[in-house]
């Protein structure tokens, strides 16, 4: 699996679930597979706060620099770079230089450990890579549409590689006080010419993302 | 399963194929991080002193003075070359047959050390730099160009412009050991090219923490260790 792959699927990174197209967001499908409705199992009150975040998406961590999180990583349209090296699986985003080295030794869990990318270790099933994140900190979103985890959310992802230039990418999420059911997101990840760079990443941590911020202002001031 | 075996088996042949061998996770010894001419580091020139040209030297004196506010690493931007390097955070160096990658704890910044032979991206404000690098024998050297001004060498305020120019040589000294000698080259800031070494020490079992930057109630950023949301 290793090189460069991007999300064949652009319009997730704004909302994983079905959505029509608005000002500077593309239309796209739902990428939830399970429940097979597509759409988002959401406790009643978590429900609420996804709608509050909607209306302030300008709250994004992603705005504000942050890693994306488990399993955001895999989904906007940037590169990652695909490191197997031995003993470790490592997944090096372009944007916001989010990375995770993950051990496939059976190393343990951390425990009291709440990260951004949480805490990440792969195994072989076959010819799929499963990877098991635990201590995410829960304030992270899913996509730009607000839809959100707290620090209970629990991935468990499959890399499994369809063809040469093609991974499908799976992340079944637990987080029982946020979503009723555990439910499962699929994104085909495309591979990238083997001359494709990733190039530095310019958005500082606790800086805006000035860009991501101004048009949701001007969105408003219509 | 045969497919994954067959990939594994290609995969270290094509580590193998590479003369050396900088796996692992690693951390600088020494205190060149502070100050690299406090730390005695500097062997050339032999006066251990950074070859500044006048002006570039009262800069440095006053991003000393300066640097509680100024340095850009309190304010959690990526460290540049060579600071990333001499940091008291460990890094972990993978191989494959593209390239080096090193990934830093700190702000996890990391670098693509390409292996192919294709010319810089010259002319882009990278704070990481842009690395080309070759083996020299058992020694992987890289060419590091294309730098923002923004980044420092030091906390002490030693700085450069983005004329900046590292050459970097990693040398396998035992399995526990790489000596780390950097040639730093920047004719708007320094008279001539000058040269440090430092000893990286392998941190054995040990594993990359997030290092992650936050804003507290009065803007400030701080770097800030994995914990629990609201702790």
């Amino acid at each position: 699996m290793q090189g460069v792959w991007q999300s064949a699927v652009i319009s997730a990174a704004f909302d994983v679930q079905a959505h029509e197209a608005s000002y500077q967001i593309p239309a796209g499908p739902s990428v939830i597979v399970d429940p097979p409705d597509g759409k988002l199992p959401y406790l009643p009150d978590a429900a609420k706060q996804a709608k509050l975040n909607w209306d302030e998406r300008d709250r994004d961590p992603v705005g504000y620099c942050h890693p994306h999180g488990v399993p955001r990583q895999l989904v906007p349209p940037f590169p990652v770079e695909i490191v197997q090296d031995g003993d470790y699986f490592a997944i090096l985003s372009e944007t916001e230089h989010s990375v995770r080295v993950i051990p496939l030794n059976g190393r343990p869990h951390r425990k009291n450990y709440w990260a951004w990318l949480g805490d990440s270790r792969g195994r072989w099933e076959g010819d799929t890579l499963l990877v098991d994140v635990t201590g995410l900190n829960g304030k992270t979103w899913l996509d730009q549409g607000g839809n959100f985890l707290d620090e209970n959310e629990h991935v468990v992802e499959r890399f499994t590689m369809t063809a040469p230039d093609r991974i499908v990418y799976e992340a079944t999420v637990t987080d029982p006080t946020v979503y009723s059911r555990p439910w499962t997101l699929r994104i085909p990840l495309a591979r990238q010419p083997k001359s494709t760079e990733l190039i530095e990443y310019d958005c500082v941590e606790g800086e805006r993302d000035i860009v991501h911020h101004q048009n949701l202002q001007r969105q408003r001031a219509k | 399963m045969r497919l994954r075996l067959l990939w594994m088996f290609v995969a270290s042949l094509a580590v193998e194929a590479q003369p050396g061998d900088l796996r692992g996770l690693w951390k600088a010894e020494g205190k060149a991080y502070l100050d690299l001419e406090a730390a005695g580091v500097i062997f050339d020139p032999p006066s251990g002193k950074i070859p500044y040209l006048a002006e570039a030297r009262s800069q440095s004196a006053e991003n000393y003075t300066r640097r509680a506010s100024a340095d850009p690493d309190a304010r959690c931007f990526q460290p540049g070359v060579p600071r990333s390097t001499l940091m008291p955070y460990p890094f972990q160096i993978l191989q494959n047959n593209r390239a080096v990658y090193i990934v830093y704890e700190r702000v996890h910044s990391y670098r693509i050390l390409y292996l192919d032979g294709k010319p810089h991206n010259d002319g882009l404000p990278y704070a990481m730099g842009d690395s080309r690098a070759h083996w020299d024998g058992a020694t992987l050297v890289a060419d590091v160009s294309s730098f923002s001004d923004q980044t420092w060498l030091d906390a002490a305020g030693h700085h450069h412009s983005d004329q900046l120019h590292v050459v970097e040589r990693y040398m396998r000294t035992s399995p526990e050991t790489i000596t780390y000698e950097a040639t730093i080259d920047d004719p708007k800031v320094f008279t001539m090219p000058w040269k440090f070494h430092v000893t990286l020490r392998r941190q054995r079992g040990a594993e990359l923490t997030e290092d992650e930057c936050e804003v507290d109630s009065t803007g400030a950023r701080h770097h800030v260790a994995p914990r629990k949301n609201g702790a």
